[in-house]
């Protein structure tokens, strides 16, 4: 009986690795395709405003209050930032490496390169440079942890 | 008024001791939370540095398994990315290996759990969700007992009528306070 029990927990313990576990963070995805990251990347002004479902490594994440991913495309060296509301969605620092599939809007934000936000009478000027950085403001995202 | 008091008193000294760990653990961690933006109060950073030899920059599909092979990690590889020309990231379960594909350097960056404090932010954060917002409400109502009998365990001078109840009033008019200044500001 002992060693039944003991044959049965060792089964059990080695089986739970196996299982991978979803975890679902804010709304969860929605249902429909993915749009992958480099047809998102290559026309970006195309997608903006618009709600996408997108898919990938997550290769970054942030390191103070889990706010925002780093979702590697399927070219390499491209990446998408995915960003979620402070607070109400975190990403545990342990996520990097997963594979993740988030809901959200595509956004282009103008930015200074100090990263802070351009507004509209400071853009114009010479000496502020500024660039547009791509993110999706995610309601959600689904990853299956390995 | 007696009797009331005696209910009081059994009151806060019963759930008193058993609201001991509990406080500890919202205490400490309340004090560890409060200061995310100086440091991350539930898990360490480390740094390894250490060199490999060197695979070239070629094509992700050779050079990755030969990466792999050189690191001989002990642990499961979660995934790897080519992050640049010269750069393999290589992802393990606490952290990320950067390898420098030309020099072999190699830069090891993870964060390993804080023993203890991971665990009370676990619970103070409610991170586990369902079975802890059942303790955590419990636990909070247990502090509104304590709270309130607290309050009549002592008579005279010492008590509501004199001293205690100054403090009392002082700690009821510090947040009335902050908040009316947070508000205005």
């Amino acid at each position: 009986m002992r060693r039944f029990v003991t044959a049965l927990l060792l089964l059990a313990i080695a089986a739970v690795p196996a299982v991978a576990k979803e975890k679902v963070y804010g709304k969860g995805v929605a249902e429909g395709d993915v749009t992958s990251i480099s047809a998102v990347l290559a026309n970006p002004d195309q997608f903006v405003g618009k709600t996408l479902n997108i898919e990938g490594t997550v290769v970054g994440v942030c390191a103070h209050r889990g706010c925002w991913l780093s979702l590697a495309s399927d070219v390499e060296g491209e990446t998408l930032r995915v960003a979620v509301e402070d607070g109400v969605i975190v990403f545990p620092k342990e996520i990097v490496g997963e594979k993740v599939r988030a809901t959200g809007v595509f956004k282009a934000n103008r930015v200074e390169d100090t990263s802070k936000k351009c507004d509209a009478t400071r853009a114009g000027e010479p000496e502020v440079q500024c660039k547009t950085v791509y993110e999706l403001a995610a309601t959600g995202a689904v990853c299956n942890w390995k | 008024m007696n009797g009331f008091r005696k209910v009081c008193r059994w009151l806060h000294r019963e759930l008193g001791f058993f609201a001991v760990g509990l406080t500890l653990v919202y205490a400490v961690s309340g004090i560890a939370v409060n200061h995310v933006h100086h440091w991350d109060p539930s898990h360490a950073a480390y740094v390894q540095n250490s060199r490999i030899e060197p695979t070239g920059d070629g094509e992700t599909e050779a050079v990755a398994p030969l990466v792999l092979e050189r690191l001989a990690l002990l642990e499961p590889v979660k995934e790897t990315w080519r992050a640049d020309r010269d750069l393999l990231q290589v992802f393990v379960q606490d952290g990320t290996i950067d390898v420098n594909l030309v020099t072999g350097e190699v830069v090891r960056r993870g964060n390993v759990k804080r023993p203890l404090l991971y665990d009370f932010n676990f619970m103070h954060l409610n991170k586990g969700k369902a079975p802890w917002t059942g303790i955590a409400d419990a636990y909070a109502a247990v502090l509104i007992i304590l709270a309130v009998t607290g309050i009549f365990l002592v008579k005279g001078r010492k008590g509501l009528v004199g001293r205690g109840g100054v403090l009392m009033l002082l700690g009821i008019v510090l947040p009335v306070v902050y908040a009316v200044l947070v508000r205005r500001g």
